[in-house]
């Protein structure tokens, strides 16, 4: 991952991968009062699943309309596999996407809808790759029904699979996950594993900092249309480390941590505490409360990147 | 372009809503074709040589009779309805977003959608025509007309000949209401917005039209002329305000699909 100096032909650097996206400078203003996307930097490399976080408003989505072709930036240069996207472009051959909730023509079956998405580019149906598509949409005889007989889930699930009817080289997913239930979820973070392993670099937007953490390699957190930090999920995770553990006084053992030199911030979460560590390790944080005599049940570590991500979100704010 | 013109058919020929509209364009020319076989016009009654009492005499004029009627109303609200459905349709479904991720340049969609929707609006006045052909024959068959003093003589190869010219007219007549329609639909993501907006404007240039008092500036509205094919019927002369009728029509295509395309190729997709 790179980014803010990454160029669009960026060749410093020979021993990573081909940049597959590759975005400069992009900003996009909807009106004078709203600033969607601003300045913003993103490099993403074949091969890497790259989550792209953000709140409510971020401009995660608007970003990637952008790369799209679908919206028009204010100011900027993005390319996708080197060349310049530009509405239509047929470099979107390359590219499978879902954005936001998947829609489609409710009156035609699902399988129809598949057949049409694909050959509107100018493709034959039997290229494609059908049958993990629908593997993928998992929809049995369904398919043969029409769409808005669908629950959301399925309408997801079949979205999912249009995006990978080409076999992508590079997947864009927005909250891919939206609509499904854990199961689904499950299969769906199983299948992004998939289609990385094969080569396929993904981009992947997401509010679900645990499906982040468990699918991505990379990941972009951007703020009021802003680059906040970008890296590998453990460089962004390694800055906030912190532990959940469960004591027999734990009134008495937030009264000692706030004092401890290196802990962030201690608050109750659940039967335990949560406690956000900043440069002691967690041994150390054992010692602490070991050596006030309370007794310590368990310790765990957890909420890593959603650690990372507020913390990140929170220098922003100060920022 | 063949592929996503072959898409955008199939789409339309799977549409119940499609069948729906054209299918009203079919019942409607049969279920009047019995009322006049029922109960005939007689001479005068409704004040006047009309085509209805000529198409009692002469299964072939029959279309035009009824063409004149639906092509005020009926035929101009369909013909709307496919316009302002075209791209807003999509876009009302979310599915525009899919579909414009795809190597599909945004002038080229255009292209299809409009075509599209000329050829339903076409497509509805062929069905009216021919329907309305089938049932005036079989109820008050195939002659010549000759009911001189009231009518000039016409021979079945005349008929046919102003029928089909007639036709071209009329559905000619109908783009610039369906370039307006699509025009809108470019811009909203509601397509009923869209066609009532196309169907609005036919509705305003009908108004306008009728208020002589506004002189000639109403030679410019789109439907000034859209009734002047029935003296060919009438009185067996093909006015030369077909042909001006046929050329505003250029000038309002011209404008309404140049706005659209400008419009929707900068337009950012959020639907």
């Amino acid at each position: 991952m790179v980014t803010g100096a990454a160029t669009l032909s960026d060749t410093s650097e020979p021993d990573v991968g081909e940049i597959v996206v590759s975005a400069r400078g992009l900003s996009k203003r909807f009106s004078s009062a709203v600033l969607a996307v601003d300045n913003f930097d993103l490099s993403v490399r074949r091969g890497e699943v790259c989550g792209l976080l953000g709140p409510n408003g971020a401009g995660k989505t608007t970003t990637l309309r952008m790369l799209l072709g679908l919206v028009h930036p204010t100011a900027g240069e993005m390319a996708l596999f080197g060349q310049p996207v530009t509405p239509g472009a047929e470099v979107f051959r390359r590219v499978g996407s879902m954005i936001e909730h998947a829609a489609f023509v409710p009156y035609l079956s699902g399988l129809t809808n598949l057949r049409l998405y694909w050959e509107a580019g100018g493709d034959r149906f039997e290229d494609a790759d059908v049958e993990t598509a629908l593997g993928v949409a998992g929809l049995g005889d369904a398919i043969h029904r029409k769409v808005k007989t669908y629950s959301q889930g399925m309408r997801q699930r079949l979205g999912l699979a249009r995006a990978v009817l080409g076999r992508p080289d590079f997947l864009m997913l927005d909250e891919p996950t939206n609509g499904l239930d854990p199961q689904e979820m499950k299969a769906v973070r199983q299948l992004l594993r998939r289609v990385a392993d094969g080569g396929t670099t993904v981009l992947l937007s997401s509010h679900l900092l645990s499906e982040v953490e468990q699918v991505c390699t990379h990941a972009v957190v951007m703020d009021r249309g802003r680059l906040v930090k970008s890296g590998t999920v453990a460089e962004l995770t390694q800055s906030a480390v912190s532990a959940y553990v469960e004591v027999d006084d734990p009134d008495r053992a937030i009264t000692l941590l706030r004092g401890v030199p290196g802990v962030a911030e201690v608050v109750h979460d659940g039967a335990g505490l949560s406690v956000r560590l900043d440069g002691i390790e967690r041994w150390q944080l054992v010692d602490a409360l070991v050596r006030a005599g309370i007794k310590v049940a368990t310790v765990t570590a957890r909420h890593q990147l959603e650690d990372a991500f507020l913390g990140l979100l929170g220098e922003e704010t100060v920022r | 372009m063949m592929a996503l013109l072959r898409t955008e058919a199939v789409k339309q020929a799977r549409r119940p809503r499609t069948w729906v509209a054209l299918g009203l364009m079919a019942a409607i020319p049969i279920i009047i074709t019995f009322a006049l076989w029922a109960n005939p016009p007689q001479l005068g009654r409704e004040g006047g040589t009309d085509l209805f009492y000529l198409s009692t005499h002469s299964g072939l004029l029959l279309p035009a009779a009824i063409l004149m009627v639906m092509s005020r109303f009926l035929l101009i609200m369909v013909a709307a309805l496919f316009a302002g459905d075209a791209i807003a349709s999509e876009a009302s479904w979310g599915n525009l977003r899919a579909l414009l991720a795809r190597p599909v340049r945004r002038e080229r969609l255009l292209g299809v959608k409009l075509s599209i929707s000329v050829a339903l609006a076409f497509l509805a006045t062929i069905i009216i025509v021919v329907t309305a052909l089938v049932a005036g024959v079989i109820a008050f068959g195939w002659h010549p007309l000759d009911l001189r003093p009231f009518a000039p003589a016409q021979s079945v190869g005349t008929l046919l000949g102003h029928l089909g010219i007639a036709s071209g007219y009329i559905a000619w007549s109908l783009t610039s209401i369906v370039a307006f329609g699509f025009m809108i639909s470019t811009m909203t993501d509601s397509p009923a917005g869209a066609g009532s907006a196309a169907f609005g404007l036919y509705i305003t240039s009908s108004i306008l039209d009728n208020i002589t008092a506004i002189g000639v500036i109403r030679n410019v509205f789109p439907t000034h002329y859209i009734d002047k094919w029935q003296s060919m019927f009438t009185d067996n002369v093909a006015s030369t305000d077909m042909a001006r009728g046929a050329l505003l029509q250029v000038g309002y295509i011209v404008v309404f699909c140049g706005v659209a395309w400008w419009y929707f190729r900068r337009k950012d997709i959020m639907s």
